[in-house]
């Protein structure tokens, strides 16, 4: 069993790498956006799904990236590629600086901290018009490199993917696990439960860094209400939910799903997108709270790292 | 001029203790972080403006409505779905009602769809000596102190509120003594969300009122209950009034624009060099 999904993994990832040869733009672009969802999603299962620490503006590290490259690339003239790497180095001190103060204390704090930052970042990229361009954004000169961000957000969604399975597979993610059951009791065992979580935060913001600045490139055009959508955070914690949280694949196989299904069928009811979103968070926390997944693992049987 | 600004102040920062002391109340005794708080405000704030454009009824008669259906409306999120996390780690109690805030905010982009309406209603100033206050605000102040005050009565003095501030310090003795728990939270999820539904009347008549007015008042709140100290209902008071003031004299110094942004900060100081509030919570 266990080698015949790593050989079909293997197929997978090469037929991957080809498909740019043959695919249309349209299929390229597709492609694109779903590495960026599951780079975004894996990331948020992280801290989420690992610690129980629900972070409710993950996206603002995607927009920190995105402003970070950008202003590297317009007003510096840093090749992009370093630009979005530069991006999530912004976006982990963004990450140091918030959770230095909200991850000493539980839950419900950091939840709603991470709700107000995302505000916060962008009113104040609106407000530093001389650096961001404020509310009427900032362009970066033309460059057609669809095939080239392709790689990058596949090379980047594969190495969160891989990420998670270290961390998961590891002694680190234990301690993370046992501080989301019961932090007193993670306490008591001699885990230093803010340190642990400080690490996890550090690592869920780096892909979203990233991610963000080759995203920005890729559009060749940002302003602050398009990179800080609370949208996009509400899309990534349902794609870890549907998928499961906590899992390796899970956020992998929420984001297939919920971005196909966005792109075929619900891109035509724009207008009750989020009722949509808000309706399956509840389903699933509900009656489903280990997600597609969990619940396959626990039917089937299946190791923990499938 | 500071005398103007400290007054606006607690004006405003009245207004906020309500509010928050709703989403404190539910904290306090479920340990459950109510993230659709500011979209149930901004429901209120929706009952008053069609109340007032259909019937012409007074907005401020129309707390006799807006804060009943709310709490109706309180009663049945706890019941229907808040109910079945209450135990589960904060994790799925944050995600739930994350998913409700969501919801009603879309429902209400579809019902009332995005557009900016107003309660056209008192508009003016009180001038007194050198200051001026604008009506709205004075008088949405003096419904705060009212309702508030009601509320801490009700939590001082009676059987039942006595019941459910026992359910807060600690729910296994409660069980004991024989309080039925469920019936608690359910009344106190009601009254949260009554107190939210208040703040949404009062602030139809002084402010914009669109489909995500709400969510900057959750977390407006969720601030001034950590200013305060979690859990502990006067400090509720403190904490808003201190919000009130901060933000009105920070916009002496900065643009309005700003305001937010040293509201977070202001947590974030807050998180950093006294996590249990000002009066003693539990962090």
């Amino acid at each position: 069993m266990k080698r015949w999904l790593s050989s079909g993994f293997c197929v997978l990832l090469l037929g991957l790498a080809l498909y740019p040869l043959a695919g249309t733009g349209y299929g390229i672009r597709f492609m694109l956006q779903l590495f960026m969802w599951i780079a975004l999603a894996q990331s948020w299962n992280l801290i989420s799904g690992l610690t129980g620490y629900v972070s409710f503006g993950h996206i603002v590290f995607f927009g920190m990236g995105a402003y970070t490259a950008a202003i590297l690339i317009a007003k510096l003239g840093w090749p992009w590629l370093l630009a979005s790497l530069a991006g999530g180095v912004g976006a982990i001190v963004l990450a140091t600086v918030i959770g230095w103060p909200c991850l000493r204390l539980k839950g419900p704090y950091f939840a709603i901290s991470m709700l107000g930052l995302n505000e916060v970042l962008r009113v104040a990229v609106s407000y530093f018009e001389g650096l961001t361009g404020g509310g009427s954004g900032l362009s970066l000169p033309s460059l057609y490199a669809s095939v080239a961000i392709y790689y990058s957000m596949g090379i980047v969604a594969l190495a969160v993917t891989a990420l998670a399975y270290v961390v998961v597979t590891s002694r680190f993610g234990l301690r993370l696990m046992t501080i989301r059951e019961d932090e007193i009791a993670a306490e008591a065992m001699g885990i230093d439960t803010f340190r642990y979580k400080l690490y996890a935060f550090l690592l869920s913001a780096v892909g979203p860094g990233i991610v963000g600045g080759l995203a920005a490139r890729d559009q060749s055009y940002i302003e602050p209400v398009s990179v800080f959508p609370l949208i996009m955070t509400i899309t990534m914690i349902v794609m870890v939910l549907f998928g499961g949280k906590g899992t390796i694949w899970g956020p992998v196989l929420g984001a297939v799903l919920l971005f196909t299904l966005q792109e075929m069928i619900w891109s035509r009811f724009i207008y009750v997108h989020q009722l949509l979103f808000g309706a399956i968070i509840v389903i699933v926390v509900l009656f489903m709270p280990r997600g597609i997944l969990g619940v396959l693992q626990q039917k089937y049987n299946l190791p923990r790292t499938i | 001029m500071l005398g103007q600004v400290v007054i606006s102040g607690l004006l405003a920062g009245a207004l906020y203790a309500m509010v928050a002391l709703g989403l404190g109340l539910i904290f306090g005794v479920m340990r459950v972080l109510n993230v659709s708080h500011g979209p149930l405000l901004m429901l209120g704030a929706y009952t008053t403006f069609w109340l007032f454009q259909w019937l012409g009824l007074n907005p401020y008669l129309s707390l006799l409505v807006t804060m009943p259906l709310l709490f109706l409306v309180g009663m049945a999120l706890q019941r229907l779905f808040v109910r079945r996390v209450v135990d589960a780690p904060e994790l799925s109690s944050l995600l739930l009602t994350f998913g409700v805030s969501i919801a009603i905010v879309n429902l209400a982009q579809l019902a009332f769809t995005a557009d900016l309406r107003s309660v056209e209603y008192l508009t003016g100033s009180f001038v007194w000596g050198p200051f001026a206050f604008s009506k709205s605000r004075v008088i949405a102040c003096a419904f705060a102190i009212v309702i508030t005050t009601a509320a801490f009565l009700f939590l001082r003095k009676t059987r039942l509120g006595k019941a459910v501030r026992a359910v807060s310090q600690s729910r296994e003795v409660a069980q004991v003594c024989g309080i039925d728990v469920g019936r608690i939270h359910m009344l106190a999820f009601g009254i949260g969300s009554a107190l939210a539904a208040a703040g949404g009347s009062l602030v139809a008549v002084m402010v914009a009122i669109q489909p995500e007015m709400g969510q900057v008042y959750t977390f407006k709140s969720f601030l001034v209950i950590v200013l305060g100290g979690a859990g502990n209902y006067p400090g509720a008071l403190l904490g808003g009034l201190l919000l009130g003031l901060i933000e009105q004299l920070s916009s002496l110094f900065l643009t309005t624009q700003v305001n937010e942004a040293v509201a977070y900060v202001l947590l974030v100081l807050v998180l950093l060099v006294r996590p249990t509030g000002l009066l003693k919570g539990r962090a």
